[in-house]
């Protein structure tokens, strides 16, 4: 871990259509080495306040920045460095699994042997290499996912936004995918993830945020959030805090 | 550059049905494939059979040299038409739209590949319509060999400049909507507005020809393609391209292509981001108050859920509900006109009595209405919501019931309404207009039972975007075509024996055509979902 910050959201706010803010003043900062994990009730805004971080949300107040680039001002910047795993990864049916791994290689401008050498080892990692072959419609929930963790994995991300990434997970492939999480905090990688599973965020991440009805009802590092309680009984407590 | 080719390979090969055809597994989908190919096949030569047709005629006529305006004009207008309904569903918000905008792509060049996208698909189908319009002027023309590969490169760029007018249009509309709280339903009115307004454009412009000067000069069908050369310029510019070799010809229907494309994107990438969000966003009231809730049969609540299915899309929407708006249009324009007027209109004043159109009411209805029919394409909608009618203990058929039972809501109110119309604007007797409203239910009930006769059979789940099964569909295109062109001939049919027989009887007859008909789907469909 060390101090420079790789995703920073400063004030961010966003409602849908003059309704009710899904976003309501969320600042946080991720530095180099951070496994981030952003917890709250299903609805509370995680999936809009990521959705804008990698840039696929268009948004008017507030501010995000990525190594120092601003999504609204330079996305181009920001993508390059960013990979993003969707909670529901909507993938291209028709192609087969290798075909949409090479798309993505070919996008980030990633070598013939570096692709090949990642694929090979992310593939082997999640026992997905024989399928590699076959059309991704024919693939269950959890394979589609591992397709999409290696496609994001393959151009060495500086930072990794994931959605409910251990959703449809085998227990297998979540041990390895938090395996991988780590490995590349390891190497200066910032890891900025929303789940509901409290025990995972728990043992996994070094800072936590927890977002109620889109506004931050307690962030920082786990031992200042939980001062010797469990995540869950610190969690439950914020939330009946702000109720 | 090169990240544009890759993203327009990866679409194009992402739906592709040769990939699918080369990696699947599955023999009943490849076989699938097979026939999909040949139906196409089909299809590609029924239009050039058409095409050049429609060249012999002005071949045997002497009218030749009208050809290429006609090839010019024929692509432009199907061409502006197909992608102002395929915009909303191929440009915005789209299925895989998170995945491709968080990848180092500029919004632009998203939205400009998915543009090139749609263009390439449809480019065969105009091809087809051009190479036919070649072939017929080769032949009765006897042009210089240069004409040939000078029309082929330029047919090429014809439907560009159509397909970027619908696609500012679009986009236009969807940049409005996205301001608006309840985008989707603005985004729908206005597409109903645009297509009406499109409607009594072209009546303004037929008014136009008939009433000032133009007309002494529009003496002949060649002379009136002139005429429209003349108001749609790209038409004349291929025109003189390809007859006279006109280099300023070329240069303007190559270069003004290739600027509008530019600038089109240039400012659709400015606010993609901005409608793409509104569209995909939902607004969260988040005060809702359970009171009243009421319990429904099965089958009526398989009918509301497929009414939200519809209005929940507005490419399903504008493409579902086209015939009944059409429909509305007419019944109100006939009341107003006068049934008498409109007949004239259409047969351009030859002396024809118009009581001996009446029997033709209800076709004519049906004609509109029954273009579409909801079941022919909501089988395949469910796609991968599939699970859900799976995983329930609902039999097949109830499914389908619902379904049909939403397809006569949704077209028996507006058959009644334009019968009725038209029977009082053509003073039709009380007898004639029960007898037409019957045949018109009995024509409802077809269309509904067919149209899903064709659904289940052709039913196609794993579709990228929904305009794939409501558009394009092989369900549809078999449902659609013949019943068209069935219809078109039924109208002249009836006219004809009309003449030659008490019209009552002529009715009758048609109903109890219908209603068997109607029957013997319905029974197929019973069957179908027991096998499905």
């Amino acid at each position: 871990m060390n101090d420079r910050m790789m995703l920073e959201i400063r004030h961010f706010s966003k409602s849908y259509g003059g309704g009710k803010k899904a976003a309501d003043d969320v600042t946080i900062q991720v530095a180099c080495g951070d496994i981030y994990g952003f917890i709250g009730h299903n609805g509370a805004g995680k999936s809009t306040t990521i959705r804008a971080v990698v840039g696929v949300l268009d948004f008017t107040d507030g501010e995000i920045y990525i190594d120092g680039h601003s999504v609204r001002d330079e996305p181009m910047a920001c993508k390059r460095v960013t990979a993003y795993i969707p909670d529901n990864p909507d993938l291209y049916e028709n192609l087969t699994g290798i075909q949409y791994l090479n798309f993505v290689a070919d996008v980030f401008g990633i070598s013939p042997g570096e692709r090949e050498e990642r694929i090979r080892k992310y593939a082997g990692l999640f026992e997905i290499t024989d399928a590699l072959g076959d059309l991704i419609g024919s693939y269950s929930h959890g394979m589609k996912q591992k397709v999409a963790i290696i496609s994001a994995l393959i151009h060495n991300p500086k930072l990794l936004v994931l959605d409910e990434p251990f959703v449809g997970l085998d227990p297998k492939a979540s041990f390895t995918l938090k395996e991988i999480m780590r490995e590349m905090c390891g190497q200066g990688t910032a890891v900025f993830f929303s789940t509901h599973v409290l025990d995972v965020a728990e043992k996994l991440c070094n800072r936590v945020a927890i977002i109620k009805q889109g506004r931050i009802v307690a962030a920082g590092t786990m031992e200042e959030l939980t001062e010797g309680h469990s995540l869950e009984e610190t969690f439950l407590e914020a939330d009946r805090d702000e109720t | 550059m090169k990240r544009n080719f890759l993203l327009m390979k990866t679409l194009l090969l992402s739906t592709s049905q040769r990939n699918i055809y080369r990696y699947s597994k599955d023999s009943k989908k490849r076989k699938k494939i097979m026939f999909g190919y040949v139906g196409v096949f089909c299809l590609y030569a029924m239009l050039i059979g058409y095409s050049a047709a429609i060249c012999v005629g002005y071949g045997t006529y002497g009218m030749i040299e009208s050809a290429p305006v006609l090839c010019a004009l024929t692509i432009s207008a199907l061409s502006f038409v197909f992608t102002f309904f395929k915009t909303n569903g191929y440009l915005f918000n789209f299925k895989e739209y998170d995945m491709l905008m968080a990848l180092p792509f500029e919004a632009r060049t998203v939205a400009a590949c998915k543009f090139a996208y749609m263009y390439v698909k449809s480019l065969p189908w105009y091809l087809c319509i051009a190479l036919a319009m070649m072939a017929g002027y080769g032949y009765y023309a006897r042009p210089s060999a240069a004409v040939y590969p000078l029309w082929i490169l330029l047919s090429a760029f014809l439907p560009v400049i159509p397909m970027l007018g619908a696609a500012f249009l679009g986009f236009l509309i969807a940049r409005i909507s996205a301001g608006f709280r309840k985008t989707k339903i603005v985004q729908t009115v206005l597409t109903f507005a645009f297509i009406i307004f499109c409607f009594s454009l072209r009546y303004i412009i037929e008014d136009l020809f008939r009433n000032d000067k133009v007309q002494a000069t529009l003496e002949t069908t060649a002379e009136m393609t002139g005429g429209a050369a003349k108001i749609y310029l790209p038409a004349g510019w291929f025109c003189d391209a390809v007859t006279k070799f006109s280099l300023s010809g070329i240069l303007l229907l190559v270069g003004v292509s290739l600027l509008l494309f530019a600038v089109l994107f240039y400012l659709v990438g400015k606010s993609y981001r901005q409608i793409n969000s509104a569209m995909k966003s939902h607004t969260a009231a988040k005060n809702y108050k359970m009171t009243g809730l009421k319990q429904r049969s099965v089958v009526f609540s398989v009918a509301f859920k497929e009414w939200k299915r519809l209005t929940g899309s507005t490419t399903y929407l504008t493409n579902g509900a086209m015939g009944e708006l059409l429909a509305v249009l007419l019944g109100v324009v006939t009341l107003l006109i006068g049934f008498d007027r409109i007949v004239s209109v259409v047969t351009q004043g030859a002396p024809i009595d118009p009581t001996i159109l009446r029997p033709a009411i209800p076709l004519i209805t049906y004609f509109l209405l029954g273009m579409v029919a909801t079941t022919a394409c909501s089988p395949s909608l469910e796609g991968k919501n599939y699970w859900i009618i799976q995983s329930l203990p609902i039999e097949k058929k109830t499914v389908y019931q619902g379904k049909m039972l939403f397809n006569l809501m949704l077209t028996v109110p507006f058959m009644i309404f334009t019968n009725l119309c038209l029977c009082i604007s053509a003073k039709a007797p009380v007898l004639d207009t029960v007898l037409y409203l019957i045949l018109g239910l009995a024509l409802c009930a077809f269309s509904t039972a067919w149209g899903c006769v064709c659904g289940i059979r052709h039913m196609r789940l794993d579709w990228e975007n929904e305009i794939e099964v409501i558009k394009q569909g092989a369900a549809v295109a078999v449902y659609m075509l013949p019943n068209m062109f069935v219809v078109m001939g039924l109208i002249v049919l009836v006219v004809f024996l009309g003449t030659r027989m008490d019209q009552k009887v002529v009715t009758l007859s048609l109903t109890l055509i219908a209603a068997v008909l109607a029957l013997l789907s319905y029974r197929r469909v019973m069957i179908l979902s027991r096998r499905s």
